[in-house]
């Protein structure tokens, strides 16, 4: 090997040293420091393992719970009820914002409804859907819908409202009538702030499945939780709640994957 | 020097002019003809934030079938605003805007072709994308939209940039795309507003060669804003002079062909008498 392709290599070797320690080192700091104080809040107060377990604990927990079939039906309840509710939020929030931001007669008869309705927020419905769909996954899934859908209305609807007034201009002009040129060109310009919308309303549907399991529900993470909390199993309890984080971070990445790979798709 | 009188005259002159040679197919087919463009007493306003601006104030002329008309005026004189009503974007707030005999309607046709100064391409399609999607609009197949508009990115320059996307291109290069996707409709209306304004000297004459040699293909309709003196000269049959805001025709002059060849006295003194007509002397001493 000559030297110049040996210096290239070492330079290479140490780029790739920099990038691991930017990439990985760096962000497993943070997590460092709260296992750190999680520890040591448990050493000094000397607390017991049923108010709060050392994170070592909570891991052991996390790998057996990991090995279980329950854990697994309760992870596939949860994610189900989020994506059927998350699928059906989504698709009527962008059609409603798309009709409230092309039509001003549209937009002036549901703005009432939808501006007194959002801020209901989504967990004041848990009793009336406990009482009208039970524990049954129907309830869930309406749940995560309408959590996720005012926030896609709303923000399609502004979106839309806020296209380049030339690409209307230029639409006009090649000759598209009103529905094409919603679906042509208004849809597709809207669609970076319609997907960094869909990314928030991913975390509040994935938040309302949860809560709703927390208080009825016949399967699901939330009541794995909340059937640990009346055994005592703490450490259940945090690996489940560990879980729940995990699981939404995915689902936020996953969406924001999906989206980046839509513009050179096409 | 010519100074007309403003509100209808410049038509009526315009109609009783001694006709131009270079405009004589032009000319014969008369207003009303097929394919002429009228603009009549056309006035406009802007309202914003419960102000009221004046941009245009009792414009008349009219174009002929297959004639170039260029608009020059001082910039924010309503050009543009001009443009819109011709295409149909936007309604006149008083006097009306005609093609073929007919009012100008709010919305989409299928005679127009217009390149924005803004290009406005669409920055989620691929260059030959945008000016597919005009041809695929009017019922063109998508494999003859996309020869098409190969054909014309070719025209302006383009064939390696066709798969790029429009945030990968210069301010030039995108007005280029403009200008092609609006071409490449064939349109018996032509539109455009300064579409060499953002390419540099070298290549606007260039483009300004082959768009010259383009318009003699199809020879569609076209109005043509710039606030270059030149360029309206080297393009126009005619160039309309607008005044200042709120704008209205100061006079329409004819070009002739003799007048174009740069080398030329009569181009000079078309020249001065265009730049005349907007206020600036040609004598550079005298300020």
């Amino acid at each position: 090997m000559s030297p110049a392709a040996r210096r290239e290599q070492a330079i290479s070797v140490m780029a790739l040293g920099h990038a691991v320690g930017r990439r990985v080192l760096l962000p497993l700091v943070g997590v460092v420091i709260v296992l750190a104080i999680w520890q040591a809040t448990v050493a000094i107060y000397r607390l017991p393992l049923i108010v709060l377990p050392p994170p070592w604990t909570v891991a052991t927990t996390l790998a057996d719970l990991v090995g279980t079939r329950a854990f697994w039906r309760d992870v596939g309840v949860s994610l189900y009820e989020f994506v059927a509710g998350y699928a059906i939020g989504t698709t009527l929030g962008v059609a409603t914002g798309l009709a409230m931001g092309e039509s001003r007669r549209f937009r002036q008869a549901l703005t009432p409804v939808i501006e007194s309705l959002r801020f209901i927020v989504p967990f004041a419905w848990i009793p009336l859907t406990i009482l009208w769909f039970g524990t049954s996954y129907a309830g869930k899934i309406m749940l995560v819908a309408y959590a996720v859908y005012f926030v896609m209305t709303v923000s399609t609807a502004r979106a839309i409202a806020h296209v380049d007034p030339t690409l209307t201009r230029v639409g006009t002009m090649l000759g598209m009538r009103p529905l094409r040129l919603a679906l042509r060109v208004h849809l597709p310009a809207a669609m970076p702030t319609i997907a960094s919308a869909a990314r928030a309303a991913a975390a509040i549907g994935w938040i309302a499945v949860v809560a709703a399991e927390y208080i009825g529900a016949s399967a699901g993470l939330g009541l794995m939780i909340t059937n640990a909390a009346s055994s005592l199993a703490t450490g259940v309890v945090i690996a489940g709640m560990i879980v729940i984080g995990l699981i939404g971070a995915g689902v936020s990445a996953a969406i924001l994957a999906i989206a980046r790979a839509r513009p050179s798709a096409r | 020097m010519t100074t007309a009188t403003r509100h209808a005259t410049p038509t009526n002159r315009h109609a009783a002019m001694p006709t131009p040679t270079a405009t004589d197919a032009a000319m014969t087919g008369g207003r009303d003809a097929r394919g002429g463009l009228t603009v009549e007493r056309v006035s406009h306003h802007y309202l914003a934030n419960g102000r009221r601006t004046d941009v245009l104030d009792d414009v008349s002329f009219s174009v002929g079938a297959g004639q170039v008309a260029c608009v020059v005026g001082p910039s924010g004189c309503g050009k543009s605003t001009l443009l819109g009503l011709a295409a149909g974007l936007m309604r006149p707030a008083a006097g009306r805007v005609t093609w073929n005999g007919e009012t100008v309607r709010m919305g989409p046709t299928d005679h127009l072709g217009m390149a924005f100064q803004q290009p406005g391409l669409f920055p989620w399609m691929t260059v030959r994308e945008n000016v597919a999607i005009g041809l695929t609009t009017r019922g063109k197949s998508r494999h003859d939209a996309r020869r098409i508009a190969d054909e014309f990115l070719d025209t302006v320059g383009l064939h390696e940039f066709k798969d790029a996307y429009p945030s990968q291109l210069s301010g030039g290069m995108a007005q280029r795309v403009g200008i092609a996707r609006a071409l490449a409709l064939k349109p018996r209306l032509l539109l455009l507003d300064e579409p060499f304004a953002a390419v540099d000297a070298f290549t606007r004459l260039k483009l300004q060669q082959e768009f010259k040699a383009l318009l003699k293909l199809d020879r569609p309709t076209v109005l043509f804003v710039t606030h270059d003196v030149p360029e309206a000269i080297a393009l126009g049959d005619v160039i309309v002079v607008m005044s200042q805001r709120p704008a209205a025709v100061k006079t329409i002059i004819p070009v002739r062909r003799e007048e174009r060849d740069r080398a030329s006295l009569a181009y000079a003194h078309k020249l001065a008498e265009t730049l005349a007509c907007l206020g600036v002397t040609s004598d550079m001493e005298g300020e």
